[in-house]
Order: structure tokens, then sequence, then C-alpha cells
């Protein structure tokens, strides 16, 4: 066979994926051999781990906070990796939340490792009464449905928060903070602080391409509806047949909830990017501790963004962080501190507007794996 | 702008994209206007249909192509290991990686012109692209007993277990399904993986009763200091703990039991999870769907990861035959009614159903304003802003 045939022939073969190794193929040689043998664990500060075996071993993970949506060049990837061969075990971890563990044999080379990390310009921190790593979803990176850049916005929230990362500025609890950068929240709503944005008015659409994303015939109308209009869950998108035979849609403000669902389906649907800000939503965990699992309610439905800086949402989880410090008891989540005092008591010490989509509606509790106890 | 986002104590990802090839010139211009760059792009890679993502701008001067690779379960890495994907990242990417994206995989952006060369240089490296359009994405599952001593079930082996389920695995390359589907374990009830949200169906480690108490190992952590008998009890979210100052002994009740693991993280492994583990098997959850975002709703206890296979196997032909476009497993759900659906195909489990599922308001977390209620909360967040820079 000569090479263009190789070139042109279709790889059927990739219809069949393959899939990652087996968990246990690969492991560290530490871990691999001590897999469920695991007994306790004691916490140096806020950022290493050491995890006690029952046989013996012990094996300290050192953590450190990545970066705005987990980015980093292969540079930075690799500089970790010399850190982890030269000062650990050679082997790391990543989170699902961007942090880097690093694997190291003792407390001496986890603090050697801790130093070199902060040698390059991050963060050990992140466990235990801590901010731990800040979930933000790609937005303008990469991502079509993207109303505001939720890394950027990030990064301009880590810049104020590394005293609580690191553990130097006390907590009560964990806290989580997710940044989405649009109502569809990839990160989902189980963060104790979740800013996500959004429109703030019903979107628009470009009347010159939104043709794209209809059918080309108002006769077929009949039968069918435009996907576009389907995926609305409110039924505030219609569409109707133009005079000269082609589609068009109204989007009906007074129906429109803002979800961005449409969206979703269409690039030409568009917005006013004077009127984009986040909403912030407090009180979402997914740990099974305290109230349980619940998703986060809505305590302002709007705030401007500005970047680079983005003064209003900054201060605002600045501000919602000072009144759980100065209100919780030691161990308690933002969800059991806005369980125990009330919503109410909360968008009262924050002194925030009510309107139509911020009523402080007390969290639902007794979800997850609660479901299953007895009442 | 982008000067701005590099200055400040957090590591910038802004300098990590200046270190790789990203046109950033094009997130920078989104960015100045409010507006994402991107439109949906298009890209051809032979026989591959899922796990990789083409963008391009709005004038089409710039495209970006990213693949989806499937982590390890754990995400552990060996550094010679990590050294290979790197070098690929490299040679066919442009030396940026988002080492975790949403879902859980790997993000690489990739040389459109190289794509296709990539994918078989990635498979021989014992991975695969994956995980995206309207078919199985990754799964995830919480680091389990590969790290961790309160694991009750092996987390990493049930998501090894259903990426190569074979009914699953053979939709692995085609989308056929109306949305998105997302499975995770969590190994206990402390949900790292975030599986009772962020998962159509979700694994969750759990027991049944009481956690087990070994009495003089709990004397001898309290007489240590370590722990405060008085403030399990006190702390204990059902009120299920007593402690008997006369005879130094501590009760839990298992009824009361909430799960909360309070009591075991604190005097693991004096206390530790009660020895009938179950899996606690719900489904439903989701944060991107019709109705919104969701937590899953209780199904059955299991007593292991692989008996629910043909069950979850079933429930997706109903929900592909009935559900339209962009519906969520969730939506479907709701829609059907989950008690109905559940008594449909509970023959497929090898236990009763179990559990009740608890009612939820739907959480709208957009919200379409006057221009009035806007200048209220600008106003609102100003005096805020303000406080923290006097």
């Amino acid at each position: 066979m000569s090479t263009s045939d190789a070139e042109t022939r279709a790889p059927t073969y990739r219809l069949k994926k393959t899939v990652p190794v087996p968990y246990t193929r690969d492991l560290p040689e530490i871990v691999g051999r001590n897999i469920g043998h695991w007994v306790g664990r004691t916490y140096h500060g806020a950022g290493i781990i050491e995890h006690i075996s029952d046989t013996g071993d012990h094996l300290f993970t050192v953590k450190a906070g990545g970066t705005s949506n987990a980015r980093f060049s292969t540079a930075t990837l690799r500089k970790f990796a010399e850190i982890a061969d030269a000062k650990g075990l050679g082997s790391l971890r990543f989170t699902r939340s961007g942090s880097i563990e690093i694997l190291a044999g003792s407390l001496e080379q986890a603090s050697a490792v801790k130093k070199a990390v902060e040698g390059i310009g991050f963060h050990v921190g992140g466990w235990g009464a801590t901010l731990w790593a800040v979930n933000s979803c790609t937005s303008y990176l990469t991502c079509t449905t993207a109303v505001v850049d939720a890394p950027s916005l990030t990064q301009a929230i880590y810049n104020h928060m590394v005293p609580y990362f690191t553990g130097e500025t006390p907590l009560p609890a964990k806290l989580r903070i997710n940044v989405a950068g649009c109502p569809t929240a990839c990160g989902g709503l189980v963060a104790d602080i979740m800013l996500a944005g959004h429109y703030g008015a019903a979107p628009s659409f470009d009347p010159d391409r939104i043709r794209l994303c209809l059918p080309s015939s108002a006769k077929s109308l009949a039968q069918v509806v435009p996907e576009v209009q389907m995926v609305c869950p409110v039924n505030a998108i219609e569409s109707f047949a133009k005079p000269d035979g082609s589609v068009g849609i109204n989007i009906i403000e007074k129906k429109c909830i803002g979800c961005g669902r449409c969206k979703d389906v269409c690039d030409h649907i568009t917005w006013d990017p004077s009127k984009i800000g986040v909403s912030v939503l407090i009180g979402g965990k997914s740990s099974n501790t305290g109230v349980g699992p619940t998703l986060a309610r809505v305590l302002v439905p709007w705030i401007p963004v500005h970047p680079p800086k983005y003064r209003e949402p900054v201060a605002v989880v600045r501000k919602i962080i000072d009144v759980w410090r100065a209100g919780a008891r030691p161990g308690e989540r933002v969800a059991d501190y806005v369980n125990r005092v009330g919503m109410k008591t909360v968008f009262e010490a924050l002194k925030v507007p009510v309107g139509l989509w911020n009523r402080p509606a007390e969290l639902n509790t007794g979800f997850g794996v609660r479901e299953f106890l007895a009442r | 702008m982008l000067e701005e986002l590099e200055k400040g104590p957090w590591p910038s990802y802004v300098s990590e994209l200046k270190k790789g090839q990203y046109p950033i010139e094009a997130y920078a211009q989104g960015l100045g206007q409010g507006l994402s760059p991107w439109f949906g792009g298009s890209a051809r890679i032979r026989c591959e249909f899922v796990g990789f993502i083409a963008r391009r701008t709005k004038d089409g001067k710039r495209t970006e192509l990213h693949f989806r690779v499937y982590h390890p379960s754990g995400q552990f890495y060996r550094t010679d290991a990590l050294r290979k994907l790197l070098d690929f990242s490299d040679k066919f990417g442009l030396g940026l990686i988002e080492t975790v994206g949403q879902t859980g995989d790997f993000v690489m952006p990739i040389r459109p012109e190289l794509a296709d060369q990539a994918v078989d240089v990635l498979r021989a490296l014992g991975t695969d692209i994956g995980g995206t359009g309207d078919t199985f994405r990754d799964s995830a599952a919480c680091v389990g007993p590969a790290l961790c001593e309160y694991a009750l079930f092996d987390s990493l082996a049930a998501r090894d277990f259903y990426f190569q389920y074979p009914e699953f695995y053979e939709k692995l390359s085609s989308q056929l399904f109306p949305f998105k589907i997302k499975l995770k374990f969590s190994a206990c009830p402390m949900d790292c993986a975030r599986a009772a949200h962020r998962a159509d169906f979700a694994f969750v480690g759990l027991w049944e009763g009481a956690p087990e108490v070994d009495q003089a190992a709990l004397r001898t952590k309290s007489d240590a200091g370590e722990v405060s008998p008085r403030d399990l009890a006190a702390r204990c979210p059902g009120k299920a703990i007593r402690w008997n100052a006369a005879t130094q002994e501590l009760s839990i009740d298992g009824a009361k039991c909430k799960k909360s693991m309070n009591c075991i993280r604190q005097a693991f492994p004096a206390i530790k999870p009660g020895a009938s583990r179950k899996i606690a098997f719900m489904m439903g959850g989701n944060s991107k769907g019709r109705f919104g975002p969701k937590m899953a709703k209780p199904v059955a206890l299991l007593d292991d990861w692989k008996d629910a296979g043909e069950f979850m196997n079933h429930l997706l032909d109903l929900w592909s035959d009935r559900s339209p476009h962009k519906d969520r497993l969730g939506d479907f759900l709701v829609e059907e009614g989950f008690e109905k659906v559940v008594d449909k195909f509970k023959e497929y489990l090898p236990v009763e159903p179990a559990g009740h599922m608890v009612g939820a308001p739907r959480i709208v977390n957009s919200s379409v304003l006057t221009d009035k209620e806007r200048e209220t909360f600008a106003t609102w967040a100003d005096a805020i802003a303000r406080e923290y820079e006097g």
C-alpha cells in the first residue's frame, strides 16, 4: 500500500473509542499498593495532607491552586513535573476543580515541594476551612453561549482571596465559589457563592442572519416547530410566516426568563452588551455535611460587570464572605449558616433590594443520599 | 485590558495563554466588546464524530479547535506519562492545556491541519478524544479508595466499568441521544464528584444504620484531646449521638443518622461507616436543562454498581424516543413523572426501588430586568464596592 492510500483510507477503527487505561495500571507505585488501605489523614496547614495507610506507608499530597479555568501552558506544567521529580515522588494528579496535587514521601519532601511551587508563583492551600479552588467555565476562551467572561472575573476574585486560599485568614468552613459565564452554569449550583453571567434583559437576534437558524420556507411551519422556538422553556419565542414566504421570529420580552437556551442552538441570538451582568447565588453545596446537598438560591439577580477589575462582583463576594465570617459558627458552611439564621436575615444584613427575581426563599434541604433515609 | 489581568498575586491565566499560541487577540476583542468572539465552526476528522469542538470568529478570520481527552480515573499521572501528553500538545496543539474541563476531561487546543494525525498519536498514548455533543460525556469519579479512607465503594473501578459497558461503549462515538448524558461516582456521602447535582445518573456510597463505634479507640482519642465526644454529639446534624459521660460511651441512633460524616471525619477510624455498605443510585440531576438546575432523585440502594446498567440502558432508549432535542433526562422525568418511569423499569433492577423524593422549586439564575431595576441593583453594588475601596 502506498503512502497516499494510507492517508485517504477511512480509519473506521476509530469508531471504536480507546477507553482510558484501567485506573490501577499507571498509578504511582505508593498509591497502587495502598488502594483501600488508607486509615487516616493529618493536615499540615491548608495545603498539605498526610495520608496514613495500614501498610505503614505515609503519603503526602501538596495542593497547588490552579489558574482561572485551569489553563496552563505546557511550559508551566513541565515546571510542575520537574518539581514532582526533583522534590517529590515523580507523580501528580489533577483535581476536578483545576488544582494540581503533587505527591511527596515525607513532610520534608512536601515542604520542599510547597516551597518550589511557591517559587514559580503558585499558592499552596485550599483544604479544610479555606477557600477551595474557584470553578470557572471557559466563556470567551472557547464558548459560544457565554455572556460574561468567567476566567477574567475569576482572576479578579482570586486576586483578593489569596489569604483565604492559603489559610492565612481563617474561614468558618470550606468555601466554594463557582463562576459561570452564562445561566447554563456549567460548574453547577452546588457552590457556596455562585456567580452566573446573563443578559440582564431579553436577548434579541441578528435580523440578517437569524434565517440561518430557521426553516427556509414558511410552509414548513405547518409540520415543524423551529428548534430555537422549541427549546424555549417558557414559550417566549414565536415564529410566523413573513409576507415573502420566509420564517420570522419574535422574542416576547414579558415571558422571557433569559435562560439562554435559544442561544445554545442558534449562534445568531444576540444581546445588548451594555446590559449584561452576573446574578449572585448563595448556599449551594454538594457534600452531605450539615444540612446536606442543596442548590444555591438567588441573592441578587443582577450586578454590572466591568472587566478587567470587576469592582462590583468582587466587592459583593467579599461582602458575603465577611457577613458569613461574622455570623457563622465554626464548621458552618454558607448553606448551614443561611439555613440556621434564615435567608431573610442574610438579605437584611446585606441590605439587598428585594424584587421579583430575588425573593428571600428559604433553602430546601434533604436532597441527595438523604432521600434514602427514614424521615 | 489583558495586562491588567496579569497583575495581582494569583497566577494569571493570561500569562499562560501568552506562553502558548492561543489566538489571544480574539479573546481580547471579545472582552472589550462584552460578547463572546466565538461562533460554531466546523472541522472534519475522518471517522471521528465525538470529542472535538471547532469554533470560528464571526468575521471568519480566526478559528479554534480543541480536543476533549479522557483522563484515567483518578487523574493520577506519573511525570513521564504527563510529559508525553505535553510533548503531544507542543507538537499537535498550541502548547496550552485546560487540565480539567467542566465535564472533567483534559481540554487541548489542536492545530486543525494536524488533528487527523493527532487522534492516532493520542490513541497510542492510551487515551482518546470523546465526550462532546449529545452522547455520553466523560464520566467522573472522586479519588475514591486510591487516596481516601472514607471510600465505601471503588468509584474509580465503577467509572472504568461503565466506560466499557457494551451498550454504552458502542454509543460513545455517535450522537444519538436528545442531549448529553453524564455519569458520576462518589464513594461516600461527601460527594466530591458532585454526582447528586451534576450527573444524569449518580452513584454515591452509603451505609445503612448507624456508624460503627470502637469505644476503646474513641476513649484513647478523647483522652489525647484529638476528639471531643460532647462536641460530636452537639454538632451531629441528625441529633443522633449520645455521649454518656458516666460510662464514657458514645452511642449513635441509626434511625436518626443523616450520614453527614461529621463524627466519622472527626474520629476516624474510632468511628467509621456501618458495615452494611450500599450504593445510592439516583438520577435526573443536571445544571443545564429545559427546567433549569435540579438535584437528582432517588432510585434504589444497590449492592453493586454493576446492577444499574440494564436499567439505565432501557431508560435511555425511552428518553431517546420521547424527548425533543436539548431536553435532559431530568427534564424527561419531570414531564413523564419520576415515579411512573421508575415503576416501568424497576424489573431491570435486582432490588426494589427505595427512597422518597424531595420537591424543590424551580431555580432561575438569570433574570429579565427593566432599566430601573438594573439601576437599583447597580446602585446597591456600587455602595458595597465603595465600602471596600474606602
